[in-house]
């Protein structure tokens, strides 16, 4: 009878009691109830990187631009303010930008929807490959050249108006119009929202809509009665994003927009790098930031907090 | 200012063909000392034809004097005023050595007290008044060349000839096939003109500008920068521009079919130049002159401005084959006769209310 | 399994979307074929010059590698970062949730050009600037969310008792961390570090700001190009974007399956 191996105990084992051993000694037991925080610590560091530039646009947004010196006046006011509430060309930017983002939102989830839910319930493992590379490869060839891509079909000389001229119709102007912002916003969002959207789907088990129909509800309804309801989570987390990225969108306006289709970005740009009125520029920055932030915690505030715990169980 | 005594042979070359060009090395006699040389210099230009321009002119023939790489930093005139503000401010070294900038943003910077002093450099003495800037005390900024925004169209769409007047804009079959700058800059001026106003009153009274800018809004431009005159242009989308004529004759070297002409009222006239921000080492800031000084040369000047198709500040210099007598290149005092020059200095202080006037117009 | 009527519905609306995004795509490959001087499509003569010109052009290639070093560095920063706030977000409840998630969607609600100067400032009073790593450091922040949400989509649906009984096993705090919670929250690790990766790969805006000449990245390189004229060599280095970026996507599948962006367990 040979003699058992002696126990040796393992290296990992080792590893991990040291590891255990310094956990508990830098942060104690007692202190677990504020391991969240501690979790969450260095994002909230690392944003404040972005808050502390916040607070210093705030203070240049107080100071007027002297045009003798170029330089920003010692003292504090609120001109900048007034300029951006007196004129009408901020108000028809903000309504522009707002309106923009919200019909960016709905459509961006109305194509999104299908699509995630398409690759999520597909039999085929070939065709969810195909649909996750269709929405990867856009990527990267950035948003400029995919911009003048589109300049290239959509343009006055373009496939598109080739093809309708000969069907007899005249070359239709398609670009440098709102419709062509919102067009460029969609496609660009559509990837991020599809992204979001597809883990809150997977989560639904396909159980329950079978339940559904067995229980006979048509196909609308079950997705209207049964899906949506459960994809609340997803479906408010990609609109949150896409909502803030299309409102604060600088490239689109200006490369679709032929000029005369500006968002507030596009005013801030003006500010900052046209006119160096850093001043007018921090003040449109600001309140770009409370707005956004403000439609961010409303939805919020109306959906609840859960909603990046998507599927949490309560 | 630190000194290296440079070995003889370099001293000769120096004395032979490069004396002319660089900054006091055969006046100051027998020992030609130099600061140290940097191992490059970087000089901010528009991409594309431009810095093709600047590189053929300036920037190789100055690797080739002196063995000082030249790094080209395409970023926009715009978009590098910030940077090198910050940069001044916060006192750090900034991150180019030589701005080639229009005359109007560096006289933005001048003001604001970020540009050093280039009254030092020789061949100022050779050049001509339109190099000095106009309302700056001594030469905080050197300008360059002239340049002309003219009315550039498309022949075919003009069967009677040039357009005579930027009325002729005003006719509906141009409906969404013109183009100006965003801002509406070189506009301006020609249409306070074409409204029936006088030049006198700018920027006193620009009412009848912006009057005709009203009309020229019912035509739905395209509001857009320089590379989207050119694909709009290339791609048929616009018949007629306001635009540098630079721009208009890249357009045609690629194959467009494009004229250009100065109407009846007029056009504008602006410079651009050279600057060198503060905050640069002493030794770095001397090279940083010498390069200007090489582009204020008549061989460099002939060059760089040939691939520009610009009329430039050093006498001597003659227009490519294809200019002239073109309106665009304005050489002789008659030529200036329907240029629209008006100070940077006014340009700069109303600068900001003309563009978001002209923009509230155009987005309303 | 989709009922017919269903099935014809969503897949029409999922070939609408698939065109549109493919379109630009091919018609920028088509066009950086062209042996003519702008970008057309359909190209006017094939030719390979200026995927010659591209391969040529040094300051391309050395801003292409100072792009995947940022992207790196980006990558290195936001996990660990995004994973643990992930975390946090689902598994604990805050006392201030929701202004918490407002301050951490801070990156999307402040517009890039605002964050651009705020950051350059920042990094100019340090003295960072003129190195790569503040770029890599400003692309992770103004992406965060990206990685914050995908994590907590996937932690939000480990179950808690998961880890008592890991606990129960007699597990350690740390133990059960990295045995139990992170292999379940992989999925959404994985898909958020391609996410800012590639994000990183094309950011300009924020990066244009903090760049100068000598640290000049591709996608700040390329936008400056286009301010002056639009020729087919920016068509030509998309396609070898794309190309690289189809060895990459094809890498991964290969090594995890692409399937991960689907799940969250």
């Amino acid at each position: 009878m040979s003699t058992p191996k002696p126990f040796r105990y393992p290296l990992r084992w080792r590893a991990m009691d040291f590891l255990e051993g310094a956990a508990d000694r830098l942060w104690p037991s007692k202190l677990s109830r504020f391991t969240g925080w501690l979790f969450i610590a260095p994002a909230l560091i690392l944003v404040a990187s972005l808050a502390a530039g916040l607070v210093e646009i705030a203070d240049n947004s107080f100071r007027k631009l002297d045009v003798e010196t170029f330089r920003m006046s010692d003292d504090y006011s609120l001109d900048n303010y007034r300029t951006a509430f007196a004129s009408d060309v901020y108000l028809n930017v903000a309504l522009r930008s707002l309106g923009g983002a919200l019909l960016t939102t709905v459509l961006t989830l109305l194509l999104a929807f299908p699509y995630a839910y398409v690759m999520v319930r597909t039999r085929s493992a070939a065709a969810r490959k195909a649909l996750l590379i269709c929405l990867f490869l856009p990527f990267f060839i950035g948003q400029v050249v995919r911009a003048y891509g589109w300049l290239i079909i959509l343009g006055n000389d373009g496939i598109v108006n080739h093809a309708i001229s000969v069907l007899g119709i005249e070359p239709q102007r398609f670009l440098f119009n709102f419709p062509a912002v919102v067009f460029g916003l969609v496609q660009y969002m559509l990837p991020f929202a599809v992204l979001m959207l597809a883990p809150a789907l997977t989560a639904i088990p396909e159980e329950t809509e079978t339940a559904a129909k067995s229980l006979g509800a048509n196909w609308p309804r079950a997705m209207w009665h049964v899906v949506l309801p459960m994809a609340k989570p997803g479906l408010i987390g990609a609109g949150l994003v896409v909502l803030t990225l299309a409102l604060t969108d600088f490239a689109m306006p200006a490369m679709l927009g032929g000029g005369s289709q500006d968002f507030i970005a596009n005013a801030i740009y003006d500010q900052f790098f046209r006119t160096s009125d850093a001043g007018l520029g921090a003040a449109l920055t600001l309140l770009l930031v409370m707005a956004g932030t403000f439609l961010v915690g409303v939805v919020l505030s109306l959906f609840g907090a859960g909603t990046l715990a998507i599927g949490r169980r309560t | 200012m630190t000194f290296n005594v440079r070995n003889v042979t370099r001293r000769q070359l120096l004395a032979g063909t490069g004396a002319a060009m660089l900054m006091g090395t055969a006046s100051r006699g027998a020992f030609a000392e130099e600061p140290e040389k940097p191992a490059e210099i970087i000089v901010r230009a528009w991409g594309g034809s431009w810095v093709d321009a600047l590189k053929a002119g300036v920037s190789d023939p100055f690797t080739k004097l002196t063995g000082i790489a030249v790094r080209h930093d395409l970023t926009e005139d715009n978009e590098i005023k910030p940077k090198i503000w910050a940069a001044v401010d916060q006192g750090r070294v900034p991150p180019i050595h030589v701005n080639w900038d229009t005359t109007t943003n560096a006289t933005k910077s001048a003001l604001r007290g970020v540009t050093e002093d280039l009254s030092d450099i020789p061949n100022l003495k050779n050049a001509m008044e339109t190099a000095k800037p106009v309302g700056l005390e001594g030469y905080p900024i050197v300008n360059t060349y002239g340049y002309v925004y003219v009315l550039a169209y498309r022949p075919e769409a003009f069967p009677n000839g040039a357009p005579k007047s930027w009325k002729e804009l005003l006719d509906p079959r141009l409906k969404g096939r013109l183009a100006f700058y965003n801002d509406g800059i070189g506009l301006h001026f020609p249409a306070q003109v074409a409204g029936g106003g006088k030049l006198e009153d700018i920027p006193g009274n620009m009412q009848p500008a912006w009057d005709f800018i009203k009309q020229l809004k019912e035509q739905k431009p395209l509001l857009g920068e320089d590379p989207d005159f050119t694909t709009w242009f290339q791609k048929g989308e616009i018949d007629a521009a306001c635009t540098i004529s630079t721009n208009a004759r890249e357009a045609k070297k690629n194959g467009v079919n494009l004229a250009w002409t100065v109407p009846e009222e007029g056009c504008k006239y602006d410079t651009d130049g050279l600057w060198i921000p503060k905050g640069l080492p002493a030794n770095e800031l001397y090279w940083a002159k010498q390069y200007i000084n090489l582009a204020l040369s008549v061989e460099a000047q002939q060059v760089w401005l040939d691939g520009l198709g610009l009329p430039g500040v050093i006498p001597g210099v003659k227009p490519p084959a294809d200019l002239v007598n073109d309106p665009s290149y304005p050489t002789k005092p008659e030529d200036f006769k329907h240029l629209i020059r008006i100070p940077s200095k006014v340009q700069v202080e109303h600068e900001s209310e003309w563009f978001a006037t002209f923009k509230s117009i155009m987005q309303g | 399994m989709m009922s017919g009527s269903q099935r014809f519905w969503f897949w029409a609306v999922v070939w609408v979307s698939v065109i549109t995004l493919s379109a630009p795509t091919l018609v920028v490959l088509g066009a950086s074929f062209t042996a003519g001087n702008i970008i057309a499509f359909p190209p006017e003569g094939l030719s390979l010059r200026w995927y010659e010109k591209i391969v040529l052009a040094r300051e391309l290639q050395q801003a292409f590698l100072r792009s995947l070093i940022v992207s790196v560095i980006c990558t290195v920063i936001s996990v660990p970062v995004g994973t643990l706030a992930g975390i946090a977000m689902a598994r604990f409840t805050f006392r201030f949730g929701n202004a918490i998630q407002m301050y951490l969607l801070l990156p999307f609600t402040i517009p890039l050009i605002g964050s651009g100067i705020g950051l350059m400032m920042l990094f100019g009073q340090l003295g960072a600037l003129g190195s790569l790593w503040p770029v890599g450091l400003a692309c992770a922040v103004i992406n965060l969310p990206f990685i914050i949400w995908s994590v907590a989509s996937s932690a939000a649906l480990l179950d808690p008792d998961l880890e008592h009984a890991a606990a129960n096993c007699g597990a350690g705090r740390v133990q059960t961390f990295l045995y139990v919670t992170l292999p379940a929250v992989m999925p959404g690790v994985i898909t958020g570090s391609l996410l800012m990766f590639i994000l990183a790969m094309n950011e300009f805006l924020v990066s244009l700001l903090l760049t100068d000449a000598r640290t000049v990245t591709l996608p700040v390189q390329i936008y400056n190009s286009i301010r002056s004229i639009i020729t087919p060599d920016l068509a030509a280095v998309s396609v070898v974007f794309i190309v690289i970026a189809g060895a990459a996507i094809a890498l991964l599948d290969r090594l995890v399956g692409l399937e991960i962006f689907l799940k969250s367990k």
